[in-house]
């Protein structure tokens, strides 16, 4: 299928579909910036690099995962989830059920969470974690 | 063969009758439904008066209408799937922030949400309807 794609504001990539109501050469004149290209999308990062869209980024015809972007994007994420598990953790303290695995061994994984996504090297590893 | 029907109400052979105003206000001017986790790029299911379908983050998508609406005033409805993890909600702004509220005559910027803490997050299942 073919896309058109474009550096966005954020320097990352935009994709643009098109429905099928006009051509993608008036899709590309009405609805993208100048500069936009149309590519096949299986051009574009495949598997556990899609996962990483935000990590993308355009030089000349050729999408690519900045590495480090998408490190940082999954630490994010991985704090994010830590954060609501502690929540959920500290709520059933207060209502005194116990937290499975205790908090010490709980506290151990996020270390070692966060050291996996430091030493990774590739976007599946990132996604295993 | 084109042609104008004038008439106030619009009735089938049953005798079962509607105003024209349901007719011309409530139908939606433009809809589109796609799948936003489909891997490198979004893949419409269907559409209409909608020409593409702009992903400009995760979870973040600018809809462009074949046609311009007549104004900026037409309500958008929205519905989507959960992700992977969690329940979703549709906000209509360019950023799960809200910050780049986008709604013009010739497109809308949405952005599919995780509910439980507000990230922005792709699902299979986004749909956009349009009203005015």
């Amino acid at each position: 299928m073919q896309v058109i794609i474009h550096t966005n504001s954020n320097g990352g990539v935009s994709v643009t579909v098109p429905t099928g109501e006009i051509s993608i050469q008036a899709v590309k004149e009405k609805d993208t910036p100048e500069g936009s290209i149309i590519v096949d999308d299986s051009t574009l990062p495949q598997g556990s690099d899609a996962q990483f869209f935000d990590a993308w980024e355009l030089s000349g015809s050729t999408v690519s995962v900045n590495f480090e972007k998408a490190k940082a994007i999954k630490l994010a994420q991985f704090n994010s989830k830590a954060v609501e598990e502690a929540q959920k953790r500290q709520l059933n303290t207060l209502a005194g059920l116990e937290n499975t695995p205790d908090n010490a061994t709980w506290s151990a994984s996020l270390t070692a969470g966060r050291a996996s996504i430091a030493s990774a090297t590739t976007t599946a590893e990132l996604v295993a974690i | 063969m084109a042609g104008v029907i004038v008439a106030d109400t619009l009735q089938d052979g049953a005798g079962n009758s509607t105003a024209m105003d349901n007719a011309i206000y409530g139908s939606a001017k433009a809809w589109v439904n796609w799948n936003g986790a489909s891997g490198a790029s979004p893949t419409i299911y269907a559409a209409y008066n909608v020409s593409s379908v702009t992903r400009t983050g995760t979870g973040a998508y600018t809809l462009a209408f074949t046609n311009a609406l007549v104004d900026a005033n037409y309500a958008p409805v929205s519905g989507c799937n959960t992700d992977a993890n969690n329940g979703g909600v549709v906000k209509l702004s360019g950023s799960p922030s809200g910050a780049l509220y986008g709604k013009s005559t010739t497109a809308l910027s949405i952005v599919a949400c995780n509910s439980n803490n507000g990230s922005a997050s792709d699902t299979n299942q986004l749909s956009i309807a349009i009203f005015r």
